[in-house]
C-alpha cells in the first residue's frame, strides 16, 4: 500500500477517477428514475475527466514529463461543454419520454425490447 | 458493224420486254385481281392485253431480223466443202464418203458475205456475235448478258439472252398462240365468274363442292406461265433454262390442278410435277457434267472488256464442242478431256511446277483425246440434256403426265400441249443438238420413234375427246424427237412450229365442243357439225394440218411440209444406215396411226347422228370470242408451212442451224454401232423428196379412208373389231399398261418402303425416343426430389436455424436501459481479462 | 498535531515534518467527492442525488485546482455546477411528482450492480495503481500553486488554442516551436464545438417544448371528433 506513503500523484487521482467512473455506472445501472441515469452519466464523465486532467497536469508530474500536458487540460474542457450538450439533451429526451409515458421510469421504456 | 451491234440490242430489248410484260402482268393480277372489276373480271384484259403486247413485240423483232437477216432460198446445189478437216483422232467427224448423202448444204451464212460484218466485238453493249470473222462459217446470232448474279473463273451465273432467228421465230409462235388462248379463255372460263358447284366433287356431306369462282387466279397463272416460257427461249444460259424449266413446271401444276378440289385434278397436277422432276434429275445431272468439265453454261461466247481495252473472249458452250478452227466439227472440248484424265493430270502435276504442268497437260490433250478420253463425259451430258426434254416433252417412259394433263381447263391444255410445256422440251433438244454425240442423236431418235408409235396406238382407242388430242400430241412430239434425232433439225423444229398451230387449234376446238356438250365423251357426241359450224369446220382444217393432207407436190396444210421433212431425214437415214430402218417404218407408219385416229376423233363428233339425244339438244355454237381465234388459228393452221420465196419457216429456221450441224455426222458409238447422221440437205434430193411425197399421201389417205369406212360410212362396225381384237384393244385402252407398270415398278415399292420406314419409326425409333423421355421424365423426378428435398431441406435449415438463434439472441434485448449499462460494464470488464490474460499486462505503462 | 496527522495519514507528512497542505487538501477533495459520489448512488430520492451531485462536482472542481488546472476547475464550477445541475434541478423539479421521487430498485438489482461495479473498480484501481511512472510527485512537494511559475494557467491554455504551446512539445520537450511554425491549436474545434452546442440547445429547446396542450387537445380532438371527420 505505498499509494498511502508516496507523495500525492497521478495514480491518486487515477484511484478517485475510478472510484467516480464505478460511481457513476453503477448509479446508471440502479437508477430507475430517468434522472438519476442522467446523473449517473455525469459522474462518469466526471471520473474521466478527472483522469485527463491529471494525466496533462504540471504539478503531478513528478520527474517525467506529463503524458499530456495542456491537450489534457484542453480535453477535459471539451468533456465539460460535452457533458452540458449531453445534459441539455437527454434532459429534453426525458422531458419528452415524460410528456409521452407520463413517467420517468426508464423500466417502462422497454419499446425496443425484442 | 454497228448497225449489227445495235440490231442485238435491240432485239434484247424488244425480246426482253415480250418477255417481261407477261410477269408485270401476273404481279398486276397476283396482288390486285380480285379488284379488277366484278369478280375480276377486267383481269382477263389485263393478262390479254400484255400477252397481246408481247406479241406485238415479237413480230416487230421478227421484222427487224428479217430486214436485217434477210432469209436465202434453200439451195440444193452442192457447194465447195469449206470446213476445215477435223483431226483423224476425232471419233466423229463428217461423213466424207460422197454420194449424194455428201452434199453439203450450202450454209446460210458462207454466202450471206456476212463474214466480216459479224465479227465479235460489241463490247460495248456486252454482247457479241456469235463467230469470230475470217472465212470460218458463220451464224447470225447474239447473246449477251443483262444481269450477273454471280461470277467466278469457273461459272457465271447470269440473266442472259442468246437469240437466233429460232428465239424470235418461237417468240413469235409462243406469243401467238398465247394471245389466241387467252381470248378464247376469256369465253371459256366465263362461267369462273360466279359462284361454281362443282358437281365432280362430293363432300363428306354428300353435297356438291360449292366454291367462289377463280377468274382472276387462271389468268395469273397464264400470264406466269407464258412468262416462264418465253424465258426459256430467250436465255441465254442452261442455268437460267433450268430456272425458266422449273417455272413452267410450277405453273402447269398450277393450272393442272386449276379445280384442285377435285381428286383427278388434284393427282394429275401431282402426277405431272413429279414425272418431270424424275426428267428434271437428269438434266441436273447434264448440267453439271457440262459445268463441272468446263465451267460454263453459257450457249454464246462471252466478250468482256477490260480496263485496259482488251478484249477477253470466253467461249460459251457452242464454241467449246464445236471449236471454230475444226470447222466447228464435233470434238470433245479440253475441259472434258482433262476431267476425264485426271489421274494423269495428277500425275503430271506433281512432278512440275504449276507453268510446266498446264504447258505439258495442253501438249497431252490431243493425245488423250484421240484415246476417246472424256467422249463419255460428253455423253453424259448429252443424255442428261435429253432426259430433262423426255420429261417436258412427254417421251417414253415419261408420257405419263401428260394425258392426265386433260385435268386442266382446256385453254391451258392448249397452251402446254402446244406452245409452252411440251415444246419447251423440243426447243431445248434443238437448242442443244450441237452438244449431242452420235451415240445420244440414237437414243433420241430411238426414243422418239417409240413415242410417237405407242402414243398413236393408244390414240386410236380413245374415247375421250381430249385425251385422243393429247396422245396425239405425244405423238407428234415423238415425231419432233425422231427429226432431231437423225439429224433433221429444221424439220424437227419446224413441225414444232407447226404443230404448236394446230395442236392448239384442235384443243381450243375440242374445248369448244367440251363447252358445249358438258362431256368430254366422244361416245355420247355426234352429229354436231351443223350446229357449231365454226367449231366443227375449224376442227376440220386442224385435223387435215396434223395429218399433213395436202395436194401432192403443188401445195398442203402446215403440216405437210413439216411431216414431210421428217420423213424425208428418217428415209435418208434409213439410207445411209439399213439397221436402223426401223426408224423409218415407224415414221411411215405412224402417219396413218395419226390420220385414222384424228378422223376418227372428228367424225365422231360432228358427222352422223347423235348418240345422245340429251347432250346433243343443248349444244349450240361457242360466242365469238371463242370462235374467231379458232379462225385466227385454223389460218395459221394452213398457211404457216407455206414460203413465199425465201420467206418462210423453214428458210428462218434454217438461218438458226447451229454451226456445224449441217454436215452431218458420223461416229463410232459408245452405246450403239458406228451409225452416220447425214446431213439435212441430203433429205431435199428430187428422189428423197418424191417418195416421201408419196407415202405420205398414202399412208395418211389410207388412214383417213379407214376411219371414214368405221366411223362416217359405218362399213365397219368399230366395236365387232374391237370386239374381235379384245386383248389388243384393252392393252391400247390401258395405254400400254404403263400406268400400272409405274405403280408396280415405283408407286408401290415407295409405299413398301414407306410401311418400312414408317415401321421403322414406329417399332424402333419411337420406342428409343420413348425411352429417353421416360428417362428424361425420372431424371427430372429425381432431380425435382434432390431440389425439393436435399437443396430446400438444406436451405430451410438454414433459415430456420437463424430464426431459432433470433428468437433465442431476441430474450437479451430486453429494452431496459440498465440492463444494457450492466452488459457494457460485464463487457468492459471482460476485455480487461482478456487483455490481462492475453498480454500479460493490465495497461501499458511506460 | 501534525505528527500524530502524519503519523497517522503518511500521505499527509511532508519532508520537513510539518502538515502536507497539498495531501491534505487532495485527501479531502477526494474523499469528498468519493463519498457524495457514492451517496448519489445510494440516496433514492431524486432531489437529493442532484443535491450530493453538485456537491461531488464542486469537489472534483478542487481536486482539479489542486492538479493546478486551474481553469478547467473553474469552468467545471461555472458550467457543471452552475449550468448543466440547474437543468438536473430543472428536470427534477418538471418531473418530481410524488409517485416518481422515489423509484424504488429491487434489491436483486442492487446487488447485482454491486458485484459488477465492485469488479470493474477493483480492474480499475489496478491498472492505476500499477503504473510506476504515475506515482511520482512533485519534486519540491510545495505549495502547488506556487510552483506552477507563477502565471495563471487560462494563459498557457489560450495560446494553445491559439496554437502556441508553452509547455512544448509532449514528446521532443521543447519549449517552443524551432523553426517557427504555428500548430493549428484548437480553436477551430473549439469554435466547431460552439456551434455545436448552440446546436444542441437549440434541439433541446424543440425536443423539450411542452407538447401537453397540443397533444391533449389534438388527442381530445381526435377522440371527440375522430368519427365526424
Amino acid at each position: 500500500m505505498n499509494l498511502l506513503f508516496d507523495p500525492v500523484g497521478v495514480s491518486h487521482y487515477l484511484v478517485v477517477g475510478a472510484i467516480l467512473f464505478t460511481t457513476g455506472l453503477v448509479c446508471m445501472v440502479v437508477k430507475r428514475n430517468a434522472l438519476g441515469v442522467l446523473m449517473g452519466i455525469e459522474l462518469v464523465l466526471n471520473g474521466a475527466n478527472v483522469n485527463f486532467v491529471a494525466f496533462g497536469s504540471p504539478v503531478l508530474r513528478g520527474e517525467q514529463a506529463s503524458i499530456l500536458g495542456l491537450d489534457g487540460q484542453l480535453i477535459a474542457l471539451f468533456v465539460i461543454l460535452l457533458a452540458a450538450a449531453e445534459a441539455a439533451v437527454a434532459l429534453a429526451i426525458t422531458l419528452n419520454f415524460y410528456n409521452n409515458y407520463s413517467t420517468v421510469d426508464v423500466d417502462r421504456a422497454d419499446d425496443l425490447k425484442g | 458493224m454497228e448497225v449489227q451491234s445495235d440490231l442485238g440490242a435491240t432485239l434484247a430489248t424488244l425480246l426482253g420486254l415480250a418477255w417481261l410484260i407477261p410477269l408485270g402482268s401476273f404481279a398486276a393480277i397476283l396482288f390486285f385481281g380480285p379488284k379488277m372489276g366484278p369478280h375480276g373480271r377486267n383481269a382477263a384484259w389485263v393478262a390479254t392485253s400484255a400477252i397481246g403486247a408481247s406479241f406485238a413485240l415479237s413480230l416487230i423483232a421478227l421484222g427487224t431480223w428479217m430486214v436485217s437477216h434477210p432469209p436465202a432460198a434453200v439451195e440444193h446445189a452442192s457447194a465447195q466443202h469449206q470446213s476445215a478437216q477435223p483431226d483423224d483422232h476425232s471419233p466423229w467427224s463428217p461423213p466424207r464418203d460422197g454420194g449424194s448423202v455428201s452434199a453439203t448444204f450450202a450454209r446460210f451464212a458462207a454466202d450471206a458475205s456476212a463474214g466480216e460484218s459479224h465479227a465479235a466485238g460489241e463490247s460495248r453493249h456486252g454482247h457479241s456475235a456469235h463467230a469470230t470473222g475470217g472465212d470460218a462459217p458463220t451464224k447470225p446470232a447474239y447473246s449477251g448478258d443483262w444481269y450477273s448474279l454471280y461470277s467466278s473463273p469457273t461459272l457465271v451465273l447470269s440473266i442472259g439472252w442468246y437469240i437466233d432467228s429460232l428465239t424470235v421465230l418461237l417468240f413469235v409462235m409462243v406469243t401467238f398462240i398465247a394471245t389466241c388462248t387467252h381470248v378464247y379463255a376469256v369465253g371459256y372460263m366465263q362461267n369462273e365468274l360466279h359462284d361454281i358447284t362443282d358437281h365432280e366433287v362430293t363432300l363428306a356431306s354428300g353435297g356438291h363442292l360449292h366454291r367462289p369462282g377463280r377468274y382472276p387466279r387462271f389468268f395469273q397463272g397464264l400470264s406466269l406461265f407464258c412468262f416462264s416460257m418465253l424465258g426459256i427461249v430467250i436465255a441465254g444460259n442452261l442455268a437460267m433454262v433450268f430456272v425458266f424449266w422449273e417455272l413452267v413446271g410450277i405453273c402447269s401444276w398450277f393450272l393442272i390442278g386449276f379445280s384442285f378440289e377435285r381428286t383427278s385434278a388434284s393427282t394429275a397436277a401431282n402426277k405431272a410435277f413429279i414425272v418431270n422432276r424424275v426428267g428434271d434429275v437428269g438434266l441436273l445431272i447434264g448440267l453439271m457434267a457440262l459445268w463441272g468439265s468446263l465451267g460454263t453454261l453459257h450457249f454464246g461466247n462471252t466478250v468482256t472488256v477490260h480496263a485496259d481495252g482488251q478484249q477477253v473472249v470466253r467461249p460459251g458452250l457452242f464454241s467449246l464442242v464445236r471449236p471454230g478452227e475444226h470447222g466447228h466439227a464435233l470434238q470433245v472440248p479440253d475441259g472434258m478431256v482433262v476431267a476425264a484424265a485426271s489421274d494423269r493430270v495428277a500425275s503430271i502435276a506433281a512432278g512440275n511446277s504449276a507453268e510446266e504442268a498446264a504447258a505439258e497437260v495442253a501438249a497431252e490433250v490431243p493425245e488423250w483425246r484421240a484415246m476417246g478420253m472424256g467422249s463419255w463425259l460428253l455423253v453424259v451430258a448429252g443424255l442428261g440434256i435429253f432426259c430433262g426434254c423426255m420429261g417436258k416433252s412427254a417421251q417414253v417412259p415419261l408420257h405419263v403426265w401428260l394425258p392426265d394433263a386433260m385435268e386442266g381447263p382446256t385453254p391451258v391444255s392448249a397452251l402446254v400441249h402446244s406452245a409452252t410445256m411440251v415444246a419447251a422440251g423440243v426447243y431445248l433438244t434443238g437448242r442443244c443438238s450441237p452438244l449431242f454425240t452420235p451415240d445420244v442423236l440414237m437414243v433420241i431418235a430411238y426414243v422418239g420413234a417409240i413415242t410417237l408409235l405407242l402414243a398413236a396406238t393408244i390414240a386410236l382407242v380413245c374415247t375421250d375427246i381430249k385425251r385422243v388430242l393429247a396422245y396425239s400430241t405425244v405423238s407428234q412430239l415423238g415425231y419432233m424427237m425422231l427429226a432431231l434425232g437423225v439429224g433433221g433439225w429444221v424439220a424437227g423444229l419446224f413441225h414444232l412450229v407447226t404443230h404448236a398451230f394446230f395442236k392448239s387449234l384442235l384443243f381450243l376446238c375440242s374445248g369448244s365442243v367440251i363447252h358445249a356438250c358438258h362431256t368430254n365423251d366422244m361416245r355420247r357426241m355426234g352429229g354436231l357439225l351443223k350446229k357449231m359450224p365454226y367449231t366443227g369446220w375449224t376442227m376440220l382444217v386442224g385435223c387435215l394440218a396434223i395429218i399433213g393432207a395436202g395436194v401432192p407436190f403443188v401445195i398442203g396444210f402446215s403440216g405437210s411440209y413439216s411431216k414431210d421433212s421428217i420423213l424425208a431425214q428418217a428415209l435418208v437415214f434409213q439410207r445411209i444406215n439399213p439397221s436402223h430402218a426401223v426408224l423409218w417404218y415407224a415414221a411411215a407408219g405412224g402417219t396413218a396411226l395419226t390420220a385414222f385416229s384424228m378422223f376418227r376423233l372428228w367424225f365422231m363428233t360432228f358427222v352422223g347422228e347423235p348418240r345422245d339425244e340429251h347432250v346433243a339438244e343443248h349444244v349450240h355454237e361457242s360466242p365469238a370470242v371463242m370462235t374467231v381465234p379458232l379462225v385466227v388459228l385454223s389460218v395459221m393452221a394452213v398457211i404457216a408451212g407455206w414460203s413465199l420465196g425465201p420467206l418462210g419457216v423453214a428458210t428462218l429456221l434454217e438461218q438458226a442451224r447451229p454451226l456445224g450441224t449441217a454436215d452431218g455426222l458420223t461416229g463410232g458409238g459408245l452405246l450403239t454401232a458406228a451409225v452416220t447422221v447425214p446431213a439435212e440437205a441430203a433429205s431435199h434430193a428430187e428422189d428423197i423428196h418424191f417418195l416421201v411425197t408419196v407415202t405420205a399421201f398414202a399412208t395418211a389417205a389410207a388412214g383417213v379412208l379407214l376411219a371414214a369406212a368405221f366411223y362416217a360410212w359405218r362399213l365397219v362396225n368399230p366395236a365387232a373389231i374391237a370386239a374381235l381384237l379384245r386383248p389388243a384393244h384393252t392393252f391400247l385402252e390401258h395405254g400400254w399398261y404403263f400406268d400400272e407398270i409405274c405403280d408396280w415398278m415405283f408407286v408401290k415399292p415407295t409405299y413398301g418402303i414407306a410401311a418400312l420406314a414408317s415401321a421403322n419409326d414406329r417399332r424402333i425409333i419411337d420406342p428409343i425416343v420413348h425411352f429417353f423421355a421416360w428417362a428424361s421424365r425420372q431424371l427430372a423426378a429425381g432431380d425435382a426430389w434432390m431440389d425439393r428435398v436435399v437443396v430446400d431441406g438444406l436451405v430451410n435449415v438454414l433459415a430456420s436455424a437463424t430464426w431459432a438463434t433470433g428468437l433465442r439472441l431476441r430474450a437479451i434485448q430486453t429494452g431496459h436501459l440498465r440492463q444494457y449499462v450492466m452488459f457494457i460494464v460485464v463487457g468492459t470488464v471482460a476485455i480487461f481479462l482478456l487483455a490481462s490474460i492475453m498480454f500479460g499486462t493490465m495497461v501499458a505503462g511506460p | 498535531m501534525s505528527s500524530s496527522v502524519a503519523s497517522l495519514l503518511p500521505v499527509l507528512a511532508a519532508a520537513e515534518g510539518g502538515l502536507n497542505w497539498q495531501g491534505f487538501l487532495f485527501l479531502l477533495f477526494a474523499v469528498l467527492a468519493c463519498s457524495l459520489a457514492v451517496a448519489v448512488v445510494v440516496a433514492d430520492n431524486v432531489v437529493r442525488m442532484s443535491f450530493y451531485l453538485v456537491l461531488s462536482l464542486g469537489s472534483t472542481a478542487g481536486l482539479f485546482f489542486l492538479a493546478g488546472a486551474e481553469f478547467v476547475g473553474a469552468m467545471q464550477l461555472m458550467i457543471y455546477v452552475g449550468g448543466t445541475l440547474v437543468l438536473l434541478v430543472f428536470g427534477v423539479m418538471l418531473t418530481a411528482q410524488e409517485p416518481f421521487v422515489a423509484i424504488k430498485t429491487p434489491v436483486r438489482d442492487k446487488l447485482l450492480a454491486g458485484l459488477v461495479g465492485g469488479a470493474l473498480l477493483a480492474v480499475l484501481l489496478q491498472a492505476a495503481v500499477s503504473g510506476p511512472a504515475w506515482s511520482g510527485s512533485t519534486a519540491e512537494g510545495g505549495n502547488a500553486v506556487a510552483s506552477s511559475s507563477g502565471q495563471p494557467s487560462a494563459t498557457p491554455l489560450g495560446m494553445a488554442l491559439l496554437g502556441v504551446r508553452v509547455d512544448g512539445d509532449v514528446a521532443s520537450g521543447e519549449q517552443s516551436p524551432a523553426d517557427g511554425q504555428v500548430r493549428s491549436g484548437y480553436l477551430l474545434p473549439f469554435e466547431i464545438v460552439s456551434v455545436h452546442l448552440l446546436v444542441v440547445l437549440v434541439g433541446a429547446a424543440y425536443l423539450a417544448r411542452s407538447k401537453r396542450r397540443k397533444s391533449s387537445g389534438g388527442q381530445g380532438g381526435g377522440a371527440s371528433t375522430g368519427g365526424m371527420r
